[in-house]
């Protein structure tokens, strides 16, 4: 097809069904409305499902029942309306159900507003719901990025029945850029759905079961360790990062991600053309979060500043990850508020000059 | 040309950025921004560079609130109607919706003072060939119950637009101009593309001001 200029919603909807979605339930929410709009056309042109839900919580539990039956499920919806979904989500991850969500996230809490935002960095990573549970979390930087994830994102929803989000801010889905929706990407080896609920068709006699209720404790705990051995793998196999402008002995590296990675690599220019160095940990997943990439610092850093368009969630993980190796420093605007190059430029140079910057 | 530019288009086919490079270049007296679709990357988002260089901007009742989900629709959107020594331009959300918009002028709006202009990216998935652009036309003149009467080759990849993509949106949109009789008003060419080429209609450098550099 060749590169097109798609606006960051309508590329995730057409990237869904490039990646085989089955079926789309969803409520509609600011900043991604173009999803379930685009979808609401595109999924019936390809013989798929589309259903615009009463609510998020009838929608997230319209997945819950599609990825049951075995099909290949997304819903999307923006922060306030995740939260109204996380019962849903915590049933999926304890009943071992693959779907997608996609996150488009804004300002909060409570309704916040509708600019973008990365406040919900510890309702993703912290479970959200109730349990012992952990989703397999990408926040891309561009669109190309994005769309690649999004195709991918369903094999490896399959591959570890387990829900995946795709956790973006609202800049993502409503800025607009080139992208080649074709481009060859990796996915999981497809597994046949053995334990789908979907009747006598193939075993007669035998009866599978879709539940997250485990009475006997012990039962309960078996199951919670074969959960944790999966978000294990997750955590040797799926962690992904870039690690940019390391080879020029940076003394100061940013670490951030999404939107925020984009304005620090315009930062990281700017000082650069004015003889700084800096260099930028980009974490693709937050869930798992990409802990390798600080055992392979250079030996010139010195201190790790962290971006955020929050208040200090990720620089926990960044915190726990450190074990007070590096100098500690924080970067964050929050309610909507998207930071300019100049900002992070300037915090930059005053924490080179030692002091603590805004 | 008529005094009253009014941009129509498919989404994202670039007519706020169109809009607000026409208002300031042109020295328009007025932007009017219907846009009651998208959140972000609005024209009213750059109310105080409009200001700046005398165009008025007519937006939202709620007036400033660029955080505001509420597309209100002004009243002062029909003041160019009136104010017959005025030019204006009028940026549409995208397709049908924002068509639909212009039947709330049919009393007022007389054809003669009046353009209609489809904007085009042929980079757009759903205008990226003569059929789909014929079949807009006619989706957007029904929803508005206006004849568009002029196009603009907006045809653009953003950053990594080359001399060829405009060329090729060029030949796109005079198959159509062909077709239909419309002319080609404008072809906008990205700031950083480098050509000599000469395109269809007048050509203009298209500046991005509501789009970010690290967009």
């Amino acid at each position: 097809m060749g590169k097109v200029l798609m606006k960051g919603n309508e590329a995730m909807a057409l990237a869904a069904i490039k990646g085989g979605c089955d079926a789309f339930f969803g409520y509609p929410i600011t900043p991604q409305n173009e999803i379930p709009e685009y979808l609401s056309y595109h999924m019936a042109q390809h013989d798929r499902i589309f259903v615009q839900a009463e609510s998020e919580v009838a929608a997230i539990n319209m997945v819950y029942g599609a990825a049951g039956s075995g099909a290949r499920v997304l819903t999307s919806s923006s922060s306030p309306g995740i939260a109204l979904k996380q019962e849903g989500i915590s049933y999926l991850a304890g009943s071992e159900l693959p779907a997608v969500i996609i996150n488009v996230m804004r300002g909060g809490p409570g309704l916040g507003g509708i600019q973008p935002s990365q406040g919900d960095y510890n309702q993703i990573t912290r479970g959200g719901g109730n349990g012992d549970y952990k989703l397999l979390t990408f926040a891309p930087e561009t669109l190309q990025e994005t769309v690649n994830i999004v195709k991918a994102s369903f094999s490896l929803a399959d591959y570890y029945r387990n829900p995946v989000m795709i956790a973006v801010d609202g800049l993502i889905g409503q800025m607009m850029e080139p992208v080649d929706l074709d481009q060859k990407i990796d996915e999981k080896p497809t597994k046949e759905k053995d334990w789908a609920a979907t009747g006598h068709a193939k075993k007669r006699g035998h009866r599978n079961k879709i539940v997250s209720l485990y009475l006997d404790p012990y039962d309960l705990e078996k199951h919670n360790l074969k959960l944790k051995a999966k978000y294990d793998e997750m955590l040797e196999t799926e962690q992904r990062y870039e690690m940019i402008n390391m080879d020029h002995n940076p003394s100061l590296v940013f670490v951030a991600y999404g939107s925020m990675a984009r304005i620090a690599r315009s930062a990281i220019q700017v000082l650069k053309d004015a003889g700084i160095e800096v260099g930028m940990i980009r974490p693709i997943t937050i869930s798992p979060f990409p802990e390798k990439a600080f055992k392979h610092l250079p030996d010139s850093v010195h201190t790790l500043l962290t971006l955020e368009m929050s208040l200090g969630q990720m620089l926990q993980d960044v915190q726990i990850v450190n074990q007070g190796r590096y100098t500690l420093d924080f970067y964050g605007r929050a309610g909507g508020v998207v930071p300019e190059t100049e900002d992070i430029v300037e915090k930059a140079k005053a924490v080179l000059k030692g002091g603590k910057g805004q | 040309m008529n005094r009253l530019w009014i941009l129509t288009g498919h989404y994202g086919s670039g007519k706020s950025e169109v809009a607000v490079n026409l208002a300031i270049d042109e020295q328009l007296d007025y932007l009017v921004d219907l846009d009651v679709v998208n959140p972000y990357f609005r024209s009213r988002s750059v109310h105080a560079l409009l200001e700046a260089n005398g165009v008025s901007l007519v937006e939202s009742t709620i007036e400033k609130a660029t955080g505001s989900d509420l597309p209100f629709i002004s009243a002062k959107g029909s003041r160019p109607f009136h104010d017959k020594a005025s030019r204006a331009v009028y940026d549409l959300a995208g397709t049908q919706a924002g068509a639909k918009l212009m039947r709330q002028y049919t009393d007022i709006i007389d054809e003669r003072e009046i353009e209609f202009w489809l904007v085009v990216n042929i980079y757009r998935m759903e205008t990226a060939n003569e059929a789909q652009i014929l079949n807009l036309i006619n989706t957007l003149e029904g929803a508005s119950g206006l004849k568009v009467t002029g196009l603009i080759n907006n045809s653009n990849l953003m950053h990594e637009t080359t001399e060829e993509h405009i060329k090729k949106g060029d030949t796109v949109l005079n198959a159509v101009s062909k077709k239909t009789g419309l002319p080609i008003v404008f072809t906008f060419i990205e700031e950083e593309v480098k050509t000599n080429l000469k395109f269809a209609g007048e050509n203009r450098r298209l500046i991005r001001h509501l789009g970010k550099h690290w967009l």
